[in-house]
Formats: C-alpha cells, sequence, structure tokens
C-alpha cells in the first residue's frame, strides 16, 4: 500500500492562510491504513486548524469530509459537490499525491493542497512500522532475486550487489533500521537452492516502464469504455 | 375467547437481567451506581420491580448466580447495589410519588397482599384502574410482613415499597378477609376482575405419631406469630423439620428468642438442601445444629406435650428420575429430647374463603391455568404462589407483572390472553481467554454482624454499603456488551490497528473489523486509536466529544469563566462519593475556571478529544488517569500516555504551550487529590499570574 507522513501542521496552516472556508478531505483506503489520512486525522488537522487561526484571531471555517478512496470518480463526486456547492475556496487533502491531483483536476479554481508527503509503497513490518518494499518500477525483476527487490531496498538501488557498505548484514547507510539487501537476497537464495545464479550478472534494466518512458497509464479492455455505457 | 399474542422475542439480554425473573436492568443500575446517578438507578430498579426496598434485602439475585464477572473472580454484588440505592434515594424515592387518577372506570379486586398481589394493584393502578387490595390482617405485605423474619427483612424496608404503591392511588382494605367479611361474589358484583393472590399461607404437617401432641408448631403460624409480637413459650431444645428457607428462618427465629439448642432435621444432605446456601451458613454460624440425612419417624410426648423426636436415616431423597421419592434405613434411628417441634416441609393455600360454587378447586388446589392466568371464573384471575406453587418473592412479582397484564387485556378485549413465550438469549459466558486477561477486583460482601450479637434480638443482620464500598462495587460491573462496534463497514480500512490494540484479544479484522458484544469489556481503546473514526462506544462513546462538551458549557459565559479555565478530563473510577460525580452548575464552572469531564477509564479518549476542547475556549486541558497500576485495562495506560505526547507535540505546532495538555494521576484517591492536581495544573498553566494570564 502507499505510506504517507503528515505534513507539519504549520506548513499546512501557511498554504491556507489567505482562504476562508477550508475542507480537510480524508481518505479511507492507504492513509487510513497507515495513520496519516484518514477521517480521524482529518478531523484532528480541521480542529488543530481551527484551533490555529482562531488563535491568531483569524477565525475560518474549516470542516472534514472523508471518502473511502480520492482516487475514484465514483467516491469523490460526493466530495467534489460538497466543495463546490457549499463554497469551500480551498481543500487540504490528506490522500497520497494521487489524491491531490485527482482532486484538483476536477476542482479547477478551486485551489487543492497537500496535507500529507507520499513515501513510499511499503508494508508494515511490525504494528507502528512500515517499510519500504517496492518501487513501482513497471517491470518487476524479483523472480531474479528470490522476490526480494534490490531496487526498492538498497541504498544504491544496486542490480549486483552487495557493495563494500555491507557490514555484518547491515547497510551502511543506516545500519540500526536497515538489513543490506544483497545479503537478504543471498541468503534467501541459498535457501532455495539457487546460489549458484548469483553468479549470473543480472544486466541493466529498462526504465521506460518507470518514470523515464514518460506518464504511465494503463488499460484493461476488458471494461475500458464500455460501448453499451455510452449510448 | 383466548388469544394468543405471538412469542416475545429480546436481542441478547446481558446475563444478569436475563437470570432476573423481571429482567431487571441491572448492567444500567450497576453503571448509575457507579456514575454517581443513584436517581437513575432507582428509575431502572423501579421500571422493572416496585419492590427494590425488600429485593434488595432478601431477594436470592439469581442474576449474581449468572453474572460474568464469576468468570474473572466472582459476581458483582447486585443485591447489595440494589439495597444501595435504595437505602439513598428516600427522599427522591418520596418526592417522585404520583398518584394515578383511575380514567378507565373499572375497578380491580385483588385478594391478598404479598409480592405477587401488590405488584398486580401497582401495575393496574400504573394502567389506570380503581384497584383495590383485600387483606385479611391488619397490615400489608404477605407474606414479607409475617413470615420473613425481621432480621432479613425489617418492617421499615418492607413499608418503603408499600408506600410507594399506595401512593398510585391502590386502595387497600386490612383486616377484611374473603369468605368471612366479604365473600368473592359480593366483590365481583362490585368489581370488573380479581385476581387470587392469597399466597401458600398455611404450613403442612406430618401425619407421624405424635403429630397432634402440645407444642408441635406449623412453621409458618410460628413465624407469623412471631412477627407479630406473639412469640409461642419455647423451651431449652426446639427442632425444625424441613431443610427449605422457611425452616432455616424459623431455626433463626427460635435461636433469637432464646433457645439454647436450635436442631434442625431435613431428608436432604447438606448440598441437596433447598435453602439457600448462604442462609445455611449464616444459620450454622449462629450455633444451629443441622441434622441432614434424617426423617422424622415419631414424636416422643409425655402427657400430650412434645418430649422428643425419633428420627429414621435418609438414605435417598430424589429417585433415578429426581422426583421426591425419599427411602429410609428403617434400622438406623435415633432419639432427640426437644421441648417442641417447628414443621417447616411445606405449604399450601388456605382456601377457605372461597366456596366452591364461587371457584372450582381440586384436591385442595385452586384450578388455574399458568398460561392464562385463569381461574374457573371468568374475569377472576391467580397469580403468585398458589398459581405457581412454592418460590421466590421476585418470581411471585414476575408473575404479578403477568396479571396484571393478563388483567388489563381481559377487561380491555374481554378475552382471556395466553401469555406470550419468554424466549430469553442472553450473551453466555464471558470465554476463558477473555476472562483470564481481565484485571481481578476482589468482590465486596455485605458485613454481617457478629453471630454472638446477632441473635440476641431481631435487628437487621447486615449492614449496606457505604458510598465507596457501592462505587467500588458497582465498577467491578464489566458492562457487557456496551463496548465498541463497528459504525459501519463503510468506514472501517481493514487496517487491523483495533485488534492490535486491544488488551482482550476481542476485536479482529476479516476484511472489516468485529469487537464481538459477547467478548468486548469496554475499554474503549480501539474506537480512540481507529484512524476511520469508525468505532462507536455504546457506553460513553467519545466520538461526540465536542458536542458533549458544549452541552456542559452552554449555560456558561465564556466571559465569567475563572482564567485560566481548564477541561479536565477524570478517571470516574477514582471516586469515593459523588462529589464530583454530580453534575457541575453553572456557578461552579465559573468560580473554579475548571468543567469536570468524567470519564469511565481517560483511556479511551482520543487525540481529538484532547485538543478540541481548545476549540471550545480551553486554556488547558487535564487528563487525569487512576493511581499508577489501577487501570482495570491493561496497555490503556501506555497507550494513553503516548496519545497525550502526540497531542501535546501536535498543540505545540499550533503554537500552544507544552503545559496546555497536561497528564496527571489520582494519587490515593478522587477527593484526596484531585484538588490538588487541579491547583498545580492551573499554576502550570499560568505560572506568571496564576489568574489573569489567558483572558
Amino acid at each position: 500500500m502507499i505510506v504517507a507522513d503528515q505534513k507539519p501542521l504549520h506548513e499546512v496552516k501557511e498554504f491556507v492562510e489567505t482562504h476562508q472556508k477550508i475542507l480537510v478531505a480524508g481518505c479511507g483506503t492507504c492513509v487510513t491504513v497507515c495513520l496519516s489520512g484518514g477521517a480521524a486525522e482529518a478531523r484532528l488537522l480541521a480542529s488543530g486548524l481551527r484551533i490555529a487561526f482562531q488563535r491568531a484571531h483569524h477565525p475560518k471555517t474549516i470542516e472534514d469530509d472523508t471518502v473511502l478512496r480520492q482516487c475514484d470518480e465514483e467516491f469523490v463526486l460526493p466530495l467534489l459537490e460538497k466543495v463546490k456547492g457549499e463554497g469551500f475556496d480551498a481543500v487540504i487533502t490528506l490522500a497520497c499525491g494521487v489524491g491531490v491531483n485527482f482532486l484538483a483536476d476536477r476542482l479547477e479554481a478551486i485551489p487543492v493542497f497537500p496535507g500529507v508527503n507520499t513515501t513510499f509503497y511499503g508494508a508494515v513490518m511490525e504494528p507502528g512500522l512500515w517499510a519500504e518494499m517496492c518501487s513501482g518500477c513497471g517491470e518487476c525483476i524479483t523472480h531474479l532475486t528470490g522476490g526480494i527487490c534490490p531496487i526498492a531496498r538498497c541504498s544504491k538501488r544496486l542490480f549486483n550487489g552487495p557493495c563494500g557498505g555491507s557490514e555484518k548484514g547491515r547497510c551502511e547507510v543506516d545500519p540500526l533500521n536497515t538489513p543490506c539487501v544483497w545479503q537478504l537476497i543471498y541468503d534467501r537464495m541459498k535457501e532455495l537452492g539457487r546460489l549458484h545464479e548469483l553468479r549470473n550478472i543480472i544486466p541493466a534494466k529498462n526504465w521506460r516502464p518507470a518514470l523515464d518512458g514518460g506518464v504511465r497509464h494503463t488499460v484493461r479492455e476488458r471494461i475500458y469504455r464500455l460501448e453499451y455505457k455510452n449510448r | 375467547m383466548t388469544v394468543r399474542s405471538s412469542t416475545q422475542q429480546h436481542k441478547p439480554l446481558p446475563n444478569c437481567s436475563a437470570a432476573c425473573p423481571v429482567h431487571t436492568d441491572t448492567r444500567g443500575y450497576a453503571e448509575a451506581v457507579s456514575e454517581g446517578d443513584y436517581e437513575r438507578a432507582l428509575e431502572l430498579l423501579l421500571q422493572a420491580n416496585p419492590f427494590p426496598s425488600v429485593c434488595g434485602r432478601i431477594c436470592h439475585h439469581p442474576c449474581e448466580k449468572e453474572c460474568r464477572r464469576k468468570e474473572v473472580d466472582a459476581p458483582v454484588n447486585l443485591r447489595m447495589l440494589k439495597r444501595f440505592v435504595v437505602e439513598n434515594t428516600k427522599d427522591y424515592r418520596r418526592e417522585r410519588r404520583r398518584r394515578i387518577e383511575p380514567f378507565r372506570g373499572k375497578k380491580v379486586a385483588i385478594i391478598g397482599s404479598g409480592p405477587a398481589g401488590l405488584t398486580a394493584a401497582h401495575d393496574l393502578a400504573l394502567l389506570g384502574y380503581h384497584t383495590v387490595v383485600f387483606e385479611q390482617d391488619s397490615r400489608l405485605g404477605g407474606m414479607l410482613a409475617h413470615a420473613i423474619p425481621r432480621y432479613r427483612l425489617p418492617l421499615h424496608a418492607l413499608n418503603e415499597d408499600i408506600d410507594d404503591i399506595l401512593a398510585l392511588g391502590v386502595e387497600a382494605k386490612t383486616g377484611c378477609r374473603v369468605g368471612r367479611d366479604i365473600s368473592l361474589e359480593e366483590i365481583r358484583e362490585s368489581h370488573d376482575a380479581v385476581v387470587v393472590a392469597i399466597g401458600l399461607s398455611e404450613s403442612v404437617t406430618l401425619p407421624i405419631p405424635g403429630s397432634t401432641s402440645e407444642g408441635v408448631l406449623p412453621g409458618i403460624t410460628f413465624l407469623w406469630d412471631v412477627a407479630n409480637g406473639h412469640p409461642p413459650p419455647l423451651g431449652e431444645r426446639v427442632l425444625i423439620i424441613g431443610g427449605g428457607n422457611v425452616a432455616v428462618d424459623a431455626a433463626r427465629t427460635a435461636r433469637r428468642l432464646g433457645v439454647s439448642r436450635v436442631f434442625l432435621a431435613c431428608l436432604e444432605s447438606r448440598e441437596e438442601m433447598p435453602a439457600w446456601q448462604w442462609e445455611i451458613q449464616e444459620a450454622q454460624e449462629e450455633g444451629i445444629e443441622i441434622l441432614n440425612s434424617w426423617g422424622p419417624k415419631a414424636i416422643l410426648s409425655r402427657k400430650g406435650k412434645v418430649a422428643g423426636l425419633e428420627l429414621k436415616h435418609c438414605t435417598r431423597v430424589f429417585d433415578e428420575k429426581g422426583r421426591f421419592n425419599p427411602q429410609y434405613d428403617e434400622a438406623r434411628t435415633m432419639t432427640l429430647d426437644v421441648d417442641q417441634i417447628v414443621m417447616t416441609i411445606g405449604q399450601r393455600a388456605d382456601l377457605s374463603c372461597f366456596n366452591e360454587r364461587e371457584l372450582a378447586m381440586e384436591r385442595g388446589r385452586l384450578m388455574c391455568d399458568p398460561h392464562t392466568l385463569s381461574t374457573s371464573e371468568p374475569g377472576v384471575f391467580a397469580c403468585g404462589e398458589v398459581m405457581t406453587g412454592p418460590g421466590s418473592a421476585i418470581q411471585a412479582i414476575a408473575n404479578g407483572h403477568q396479571a396484571a397484564r393478563a388483567v388489563h387485556h381481559y377487561l380491555q378485549t374481554g378475552e382471556r390472553l395466553v401469555l406470550p413465550r419468554e424466549e430469553i438469549s442472553h450473551l453466555g459466558p464471558l470465554p476463558q481467554r477473555v476472562a483470564s486477561l481481565a484485571r481481578p477486583m476482589p468482590r465486596k460482601d455485605a458485613a454481617l454482624s457478629d453471630p454472638q450479637e446477632r441473635t440476641r434480638n431481631f435487628s437487621e443482620i447486615e449492614s449496606p454499603f457505604n458510598e465507596q464500598q457501592a462505587l467500588e462495587e458497582a465498577r467491578r460491573c464489566l458492562a457487557c456488551a456496551m463496548g465498541a462496534q463497528l459504525e459501519s463497514s463503510q468506514a472501517c480500512a481493514g487496517c487491523l490497528t483495533c485488534a492490535r490494540v486491544c488488551p482482550f484479544g476481542v476485536a479482529t479484522v476479516e476484511r472489516t473489523a468485529a469487537m464481538p458484544a459477547e467478548e468486548c469489556l469496554a475499554c474503549g481503546l480501539c474506537a480512540a486509536e481507529c484512524p476511520a473514526a469508525g468505532v462507536a462506544l455504546k457506553r460513553f462513546g467519545t466520538n461526540q466529544m465536542k458536542k458533549t462538551l458544549r452541552e456542559m458549557l452552554a449555560s456558561t459565559h465564556a466571559s465569567h469563566i475563572l482564567r485560566p479555565f481548564v477541561i479536565a478530563y477524570c478517571c470516574l473510577y477514582e471516586t469515593t462519593g459523588r462529589q464530583y460525580l454530580q453534575p457541575q452548575s453553572r456557578e461552579e464552572i465559573e468560580s473554579s475556571g475548571i468543567l469536570r469531564v468524567m470519564v469511565p477509564c481517560v483511556g479511551r479518549l482520543s487525540s481529538l478529544d484532547l485538543v478540541e476542547p481548545f476549540e471550545l475556549g480551553a486554556d488547558c486541558v487535564a487528563v487525569i488517569a487512576c493511581k499508577e497500576g489501577a487501570c482495570l485495562y491493561p496497555g490503556s495506560e501506555e497507550l494513553l500516555q503516548r496519545r497525550v505526547a502526540h497531542a501535546q507535540k501536535f498543540l505545540e505546532e499550533i503554537g500552544l504551550k507544552w503545559a496546555s495538555l497536561q497528564y496527571h494521576r489520582t494519587q490515593e484517591n478522587a477527593e484526596a487529590s484531585w484538588p490538588a492536581i487541579w491547583k498545580e495544573v492551573r499554576r502550570q498553566i499560568a505560572p506568571e499570574s496564576g489568574k489573569e494570564a489567558f483572558k
């Protein structure tokens, strides 16, 4: 899932200094799960902003609303109607960057500000700890590395590691929190009885399916632009 | 014509309420006591039962037998909580009385004023009928007034309930014996319906040799005479025959009349005795000598007076099918020299008040139908022990309620009502894996006076709970099924936070979160941590805190509140009295600058709950948790402290001082330490002036 961290409150406050009626929009999926942008956080941020502006003697109307996903038109529509219909002049979204864009595309002259910094695709290592697991590079190579991604989990994104900074199985960049992924790959391949495969050099990757190839789209023909729906 | 109403179905009740014959909202009154709202507790009691003072003393409390707390340590002492409530709401109870003017234009007669009859009278008066109770004695109450010894049920307690019932407008004709002073026929002529609630007022005697000797006393007569100040002369040695509650009452009564050796002989073994175990134990403490597994063979007499009893050994009381079918070893006998023998082996109705033309009887019993409570005559109903056979007071009360329903239906439709079969589902036992994680808290038992002392007279032997005891006992209630529930499955992201913080392993996530009501112990931690704000608590939900605070502040003027204004979230479980539990007056809030919010465990406060008070003008929020290590809920202290730290950081970003949100712990108890804590809170937030800094 997508992991995000909340922006410092003063930064968010600055975004909306000049606005009067602001909606804090939570998202009910990834950012809820990583405890940064669900309904509870949206309410808390809205309350915090109200207090901050009230104390600065510039009280503003600040409300909150949370939808299931900010990356689907159907879920976002009521939010858009609310913003336009009730005269909000700014939106702070706690969704990942997808939500920011998705709302901004649809709110025309009403500005949309990010309330979180979208950080990575990650997993819960233990309650309260998320770690990056995938970079969304568009062409997965983990079949070569025992299911462990050297792009997302190696500080240098080395395809043929480890580097000289691997010490006792830890990464020199952050030894306390980060294992050397090439140590993990080595151990895993050994477990799988495929250690010999590591003698093969992994060739340079085609980065075009990643960001290098321009803006990415995916089409699923089986439901894309159904004719009977557009008649 | 008879109508059958459909089977009543209820959603699962807490085990305590399900076990109570009148389904008292037991959980509700325990909660009300813990919140210091004794008046609400009394209202809940009276909703189900017009005899709370009686039941607070003598109820056999089936609720406690089923209390789910027993899986953790021991049941909540619900009877003593009930007694506490009635003892502490006497003025309120008198003031709430109201007379109901009969508005239905119909008149109902109740024959007999025991718990069943008076309950029926109470309900029918509330339903708008002119209700008249006929009682042969000079005092109302039936067995409660005459057979239950005063050391268990003092008259003033009984009168509290009876006065309440009479205050509704129930007319009582005491000293009026049906069949002597008025006939059933005459009553029927002047009333639209009649309820026969005459109880089982006669003792059954044993047809054994010598049973007519002088000094053989029927148990009920004996108790009746003692209760009314006419104790029979007794010798040094008295024997009671029987193993039920009446036998134990008779034995303990004899002891109080100065009898030095009181024996109680019964067929049953100690475990089989039908008397309540606690009654037997108390009797033994008082020196009653219990002879188990002995049956009477013959009463020995000298010059027509009782001289002793020959007993034979009882080898078995019940047969394989569980039926009463005693077997004896005739060869094994013993003889006891005694001066009097009290027979308490059973009771029957005194039906001499009716004749066969008036009401059909069969083998000395009133013919009646337990499904409709009707008798052979239309419009004549029966309830209580005359209908059900021997039972407890609370069962008689339940039956009295049913009789009122049957009569009401009859008077409105002319038809007999087949009482619906109640299908009460309950929560079942608390799963052991949950119970094993709950914090044990020792049960508080009633203090009984010293056995040596208490047998000297008929003074009540049990001391009521004081306020601290009652509050401590009330908070032992697990608040079954009052915990967390998902507000809507749509809100849930399946993030697992609830499952990860639940200290009892109750919350699970399978697509969406689930907190089974029968397992949840209502700590509220999942609700506080839910990132979707999607978990509601049935008791003291925190999702609406701002609204709650607004309501609490509604009558105050912001400019009149002393600054710095502190909103103090306090753990209500730390109180030992009502002082801080009762709602604050406007003046108190304004002059003290402190708004108390009593929370059943402050661990349930979310980050938002800690921040929102500042929107309402608070200068400071103080969280006052329980004493260290005292929290009912494992993990709650740690989670709360982390939440407070998170909110402090958040508030600091807004530009508030660190001291704007303070965490404190109660020392000793609320009353001893909170005033000092509030003072310290104010000092920390306004160190410069202590008063006007935030104006």
